[in-house]
């Protein structure tokens, strides 16, 4: 990094944090110090939503008549539109109509669901991915693909590579940050959001909900707070008199402005996690007066706040335990449930970003593992539910570099797979990685006698969507 | 790195943070090739993109061989079309961009040819003269040559430090640093390493770098994350193979060819069992059955192993080929799979394998006893019965009473069906429907749910006619009032009660679980029984693009052809009588790996040892000796000691032995500001302690470390609020227990649970490795939530209050006496009287203190 850049980051930095600490944690070598995108890009950060279970993109994003018409009857044995789907529990069989109608809205005349009537007006932002396919159709593979580009565990996931990629701005909170579902862990727990092959500095810390967002971050109760200081001014002159009588020091100096650092993080993070200084509007824009939609909009609403603060990374997680987007069965109960959950919270991330002037430099990503048949699987009850679909996923993405409007790829009029070329999904991540200003055959790291990508064998650059 | 005269004169556009590129280039070739135009995909603005290449060539230039690069020949008109298009450069231009090649640095990604050394069998070098050990004179020589002097000897507490945690992971308690600080002889420090070479601990430490290797984990990693067998009696295994310093190529031998040798003399020869145990190296990667289908599973099981194999006994990344020709080693695509083919015989299953240690066996057997004692008639138990027992009648008294508010239905029928005393249905009936309904239930198909339908529809009629058919719901059973006690929407049972249900039936599912993983089933893989029973072994092929449905040409097993010589099928060695053709595969590759001619076995092993002694590998990349690693910097002393390492009868202990007392390894770890990178061993490299030395070490201290060896991992608690974020998984299950015992708690860090979707956090924060892949180095990264971790966490507070404590027992109340002995017992050292003052005027209490003295960075780093 040039030195003026740094110096007017010294200025900037949100806490005014300067002096050697700062200079430690930003020294080239160390691993969050900010690094320059490889191509000029809008987005500075992102947002990415991610709903667990699989989605049912016909019930929300894909208008298809043919599901009316045909609702109750056989699946056609159309040649090309079931092809070798390998369906989770059931065989093919009576198609189901969406429980809610879709409508067009705005400008760009997009289909949504009228059960998400706030997302729907802001349709107009979103650029929308049809017809994506992932490796496996089941979660567990599913959600690794998605959010790691490898169906086996192991691999660094989007943020790390991200956050190794561009580093953060802010020293004082974690360059990527995991806000779970309330209710329960996310398949595949840490491994999706795991540093994988990168070093442990650029994997995911979980924020949680209540007063200690982060794992031990506050002091026990035992001590107060001028105890801890009292304790780290001793450790500060131990650690100084040790590195004086030493050479080759950067290790212990960076672990020296680590502590100066945690002690910070320890006033910043409850800060950060505390809405209650957001204003009753606000409040309501994300759903927080709603009890069904409470949870996540504080997790879109906390989103906000990171991205703020100048956190690179974003991982907001919906879906948990019997709640998830799974839904095998009673579509009619659980959709226009999981619809509420996160309409107003979604809609409302976006609106007060732009309204902010925030949405221009964070790159909002809608996703799921997958996408959902268009016929039962549910056999047993009368209450009809969706299969699980490898190739139907819809992402949508919205804000920095993302081509308001515009649309790509198309499903088969089931939609049970693109009507085209299916997309892979490291396309999805290509270009996530492009709007982010990363270049995916120049982001690598060398394991195990290869250059890994995040896109593997690589991925084309969706430019259809890119502004 | 060569020097560039000529530049000068060419002149030169640099970039920012690139190599200089000759301004010709950026000139004549910009115009198409810039960042923005990319014609071809090809870029010329600085060096890194033009060896990159375009979409046509690849690396545009091969560094000091301008006859093998495209862009040379293509502006000389060699390689159409001519650079420029429509231009030609002077013939000065082109001597200069040809000259500006020749000086570029080797290319080591296209310089496949050239680096042999990996497939060579090392030659015994000459000791260079010079020092006492010859670890020595080898860095000697290099030392000098960079005119560079070693570091002093480093003070005898400092390298007792160092061998403490170097060999058994944990620091040396009061009472061991007094006696070898106060021995005097030559061969203190002798005897100090084989005191600690023969201390069982050591077999904790370092097999836990084997169980790094070899993606040690004991769940799935996918769908579920559920256990996966056993996997701790491999654990054991390796630990204990350290600890007797098993010879390596038996070591390597076990660990691929268990259950698969023959004897020489008898016909029906039974495989010893226990060999299954090693064995579980072929199962420890994530794998389920998730889902796919079957043949994908399978060959990406195969893929694994073969490229896991590979990469940990021989260095050599040889996944690489799956897809394709590996692009900078020689290793064609065909040998990925003539090496896979070696493991076709497997059978994935685990394996009973009973005791053989007899301390062991006793233990399990009580254990064995124990639960299912209490799971026949334990306490829990009991109360899960009489819960049951006394919910049952109300349940079938509730779904009476709702069925009394609806007509009758299907559901009636169903249940008066089941009645062994229906007066309704005759038993025929009764029998017919049984299998109806199974076969409909057991496929789900339209045709037998119709078969059902059409059976049941004129039976429905009958059971409204009936009088007698009150007492079908006693049929419902106990299964079923589980059912409803899971269902969150219950009208019959309260929260409370599907609480209460809950909690008991995990109490009972935590003793079944503790119950298997005392059973004697070891996690595993087997030989299919093959001819005359069973089938022959499937051929293998090789595979378009790693692509298991685009099979193409077959080959038969056989050795990497760049070792090897020849790409000739192995001769698999067979049994005398031909008894067991699937046997004897895995044998042939186990023992020409484990095998003095082959040329990197022993370089790779001996390169991991002086890894985890000095942070770093002669060749610094240690699972990958091939051209994308890293060039050893002593290959020589790498050989010489491979030769060592092969004459002393593959003992790993005796290399230790060579090595620490080598004089560059008992050096101080300072020695001025030169030699930055320490590549060249002018001083001890300081390194900071590993998460498992840090967490075993504090333990330790504190004096609570639980010795305890071996046996089934255990559950340290989680930090509180993760616990409930954490320990559900899907579908509900358990993702953490609870221990059995609280100092089951306190147990080495090697004995923890290994669950692939939950380290610690703060074992992550710590960079200890996700269990995977083959980790073959961690990192070591400095972060604040390393820091949060130790100042706040459970850990820190906790044992800083016992060990308070204990030296307050031991010093006496005098703050300056106790200050002493807590400088003492964690930094092994006395504080100076700077110190002294400092801390004794410090405000806080004694486990203050004994907090800072463990977060400080002379704690946490050895050197």
């Amino acid at each position: 990094m040039p030195n003026h850049s740094r110096r007017d980051f010294l200025n900037t930095s949100w806490l005014g944090l300067g002096g050697l600490a700062l200079q430690n944690m930003l020294a080239a070598d160390a691993p969050l110090a900010l690094k320059p995108a490889h191509i000029p890009a809008r987005a500075k950060r992102c947002i990415f939503l991610f709903m667990e279970g699989g989605v049912s993109q016909m019930e929300l994003f894909e208008n298809k008549p043919a599901l009316v018409k045909l609702a109750g009857r056989q699946m056609p044995k159309a040649e090309g539109t079931i092809g070798e789907i390998a369906t989770f529990s059931a065989a093919p069989n009576r198609v189901i109509p969406p429980v809610a109608p879709l409508r067009q809205h705005g400008q760009s005349g997009r289909w949504i669901t009228t059960l998400m009537p706030n997302l729907a007006k802001q349709v107009d932002d979103l650029a929308f991915i049809h017809g994506i396919k992932v490796d496996n159709n089941n979660h567990g593979p599913a959600v690794y693909h998605t959010l790691t580009g490898n169906q086996f565990p192991g691999s660094a996931s989007i943020g790390a590579w991200v956050t190794y990629g561009l580093g953060t701005e802010n020293q004082d909170l974690p360059g990527f940050v995991v806000l779970g579902d309330p209710r329960g862990a996310t398949i595949g727990g840490n491994g999706v959001w795991g540093n994988g092959f990168l070093p442990a500095a650029y994997q995911g810390t979980i924020f949680r909900n209540g007063n200690t967002p982060i794992v031990d971050l506050h002091r026990p109760e035992s001590l107060t707070a001028k105890q801890q200081r009292d304790e780290l001014d001793l450790l500060k002159w131990m650690n100084e008199k040790h590195m004086g009588e030493r050479t080759h020091t950067s290790e212990l100096d960076a672990r020296i402005a680590a502590y100066e650092l945690a002690f910070r993080m320890q006033s910043k993070a409850p800060e950060l996690v505390d809405v209650t200084s957001e204003t009753e509007a606000t409040r309501k824009m994300y759903g927080l007066d709603d009890p069904m939609s409470e949870a996540f909009g504080r997790q879109c609403l906390l989103a906000r706040r990171m991205v703020e603060r100048g956190v690179r990374y974003v991982l907001a997680l919906h879906g948990a335990g019997g709640d998830r987007w799974d839904d095998h069965g009673d579509v009619a109960g659980r959709i226009p449930k999981h619809c509420r959950e996160v309409d107003k919270p979604v809609a409302g991330l976006l609106q007060d970003l732009k309204s902010r002037g925030l949405l221009d430099e964070t790159l909002v990503v809608w996703a799921s593992e997958m996408g959902r048949t268009p016929f039962d699987n549910n056999l047993v009850t009368d209450k009809p539910g969706r299969d699980h679909n490898q190739y139907g996923l819809c992402v949508w993405m919205a804000g920095g570099g993302v081509k308001a409007g515009a649309t790509f790829g198309e499903t088969d009029e089931l939609s049970v797979r693109a009507a085209g070329e299916p997309i892979p999904v490291r396309d999805v991540h290509a270009t996530l990685l492009r709007l982010l200003g990363l270049d995916q055959e120049r982001l690598t790291y060398l394991h195990a006698g290869r250059y890994k990508k995040l896109t593997d064998i690589g991925g084309r650059v969706i430019r259809e969507i890119i502004a | 790195m060569r020097t560039w005269p000529f530049l000068a004169a060419i002149g030169l556009a640099v970039c920012a943070g690139a190599a200089p590129v000759p301004s010709v280039l950026t000139a004549k070739c910009g115009i198409c090739h810039s960042d923005k135009t990319k014609a071809s995909d090809f870029v010329v603005s600085d060096l890194a993109a033009i060896r990159k290449g375009g979409k046509k060539h690849g690396a545009a230039v091969v560094g000091g061989h301008p006859e093998k690069s495209p862009l040379l020949l293509m502006i000389k008109g060699e390689l159409t079309p001519r650079m420029p298009l429509g231009g030609e450069l002077t013939a000065e231009e082109v001597a200069s961009v040809e000259s500006w090649i020749k000086g570029l640095p080797e290319d080591k990604a296209v310089a496949k040819s050239d680096w042999r050394w990996p497939y060579e069998k090392p030659v015994k070098p000459p000791v260079p003269p010079l020092a006492r050990n010859p670890v020595d004179s080898f860095i000697l020589a290099k030392l000098n040559a960079a005119n560079l002097k070693p570091a002093p000897p480093a003070a005898k507490r400092t390298l007792a430090r160092r061998v403490y945690f170097d060999l058994i992971g944990l620091p040396p308690s009061p009472s061991e640093l007094d006696a070898f600080l106060s021995d005097n002889s030559d061969a203190a420090y002798e005897k100090l390493i084989d005191k600690l070479l023969a201390d069982p601990r050591y077999g904790e430490r370092w097999g836990r770098h084997w169980l790094d290797l070899v993606r040690y984990g004991e769940t799935s990693g996918l769908e579920g994350d559920g256990a996966i067998g056993n996997a701790w009696r491999y654990r054991d295994w390796v630990v204990g193979a350290f600890n007797q310093d098993l010879p390596y190529d038996r070591f390597v031998l076990k660990q691929l060819a268990g259950g698969d040798e023959h004897s020489r003399t008898r016909n029906n020869y039974a495989p010893d069992v226990q060999g299954h145990v090693p064995l579980g190296f072929l199962r420890l990667a994530p794998w389920d059955r998730s889902n796919l289908v079957a043949d994908e599973v399978r060959q990406n099981y195969l893929s694994e192993i073969t490229s896991t194999t590979a990469s940990v006994f021989l260095g050599l990344t040889l996944g690489c080929a799956r897809c394709h020709d590996h692009k900078y080693d020689p290793i064609p695509q065909k040998d990925f799979y003539r090496f896979q083919a070696f493991f076709n015989a497997i059978q994935v299953e685990n394996v009973e394998v009973p005791y053989k240690d007899e301390e062991l066996k006793r233990r399990a057997e009580a254990k064995i006893k124990e639960l299912q004692a209490l799971l026949k008639d334990g306490p829990d138990r009991k109360a899960l019965d009489k819960m049951e027992a006394d919910l049952l009648p109300r349940f079938r008294a509730g779904r009476r009473s709702t069925a009394a508010t609806r007509p009758l239905n299907i559901e009636d029928l169903r249940l008066e069906m089941r009645r062994k005393d229906s007066t309704t249905f005759t038993p025929a009936e009764r029998l017919r429907h049984a299998e109806l309904k199974e076969d409909a239930d057991r496929t789900l198909d339209a045709e037998e749910k119709k078969a059902l339908d059409n059976y049941e529809a004129p039976l429905l009629a009958r059971l409204k006619e009936s009088t007698d058919i009150d007492k079908r719901f006693d049929v419902l059973t106990v299964e079923e009032l589980r059912g409803e006690l899971a269902r969150s929407t219950s009208r019959i049972f309260n929260a409370e009660e599907r609480e209460r249900h809950k909690e008991l039936s995990e109490r009972i599912d935590t003793l079944r679980r503790r119950l298997g993983r005392w059973q004697p089933s070891a996690l595993t893989v087997k030989n299919v029984s093959g001819p005359p029973n069973g089938p022959f072994i499937a051929p293998t092929h090789v595979l378009t693009r790693g692509d298991y449905r685009q099979p193409a040409e077959p080959v038969e097993a056989g050795f990497l052809t760049a070792i090897a010589g020849k790409p000739e099928p192995a001769v698999i060695e067979q049994d005398r009588y031909r008894q067991f053709p699937t046997r004897g595969w895995r044998l042939t590759l186990a023992k020409w790996i484990a095998n003095k001619d082959n040329p990197l076995t022993a370089r790779v092993m001996v390169n991991r040892i002086w890894q985890h002694h000095f942070g770093t590998g002669i060749v610094a990349t240690p699972s990958d000796f091939g051209v994308n690693g890293e060039r050893p910097t002593h290959p020589e002393l790498l050989d010489w000691l491979s030769h060592a390492f092969i004459e002393s009868g593959w003992s790993v202990k005796a290399m230790h032995r060579l090595i620490m007392t080598s004089s560059t390894y008992c050096q101080s770890a300072e020695n001025g500001a030169a030699d930055a990178d320490n590549r060249l061993y002018s001083r001890f490299p300081r390194r900071r302690l590993q998460a498992e030395e840090i967490r075993d070490g504090i333990l330790y201290l504190s004096n609570r470390l639980n010795p305890e060896r071996g046996g089934p991992s255990v559950f340290p608690p989680l930090p509180a609020d993760l616990a409930d974020f954490a320990r559900y998984g899907r579908g509900g299950a358990l993702m953490w227990e609870t221990n059995e015992n609280e100092a089951d708690m306190r147990r080495r860090s090697i004995y923890t649970f290994q669950r692939r979707s939950m380290p610690l956090p703060m074992m992550a924060a710590f960079d200890a490795p996700v269990f995977s892949e083959s980790c073959d180095r961690r990192s070591a990264t400095t972060t604040p939530l390393q820091a949060l971790s130790l100042m706040n966490g459970n850990l820190v507070q906790e044992e800083s209050q016992h060990l308070a404590a204990l030296l307050a027992k031991e010093a006496g109340p005098e703050r300056p006496a106790q200050i002493r002995a807590a400088f003492q017992r964690i930094l092994h050292r006395a504080p100076t009287p700077e110190e002294t003052d400092r801390f004794s005027s410090f405000p806080g209490t004694l486990d203050a203190l004994c907090r800072v003295l463990l977060n400080s960075n002379e704690f946490l780093f050895v050197e």
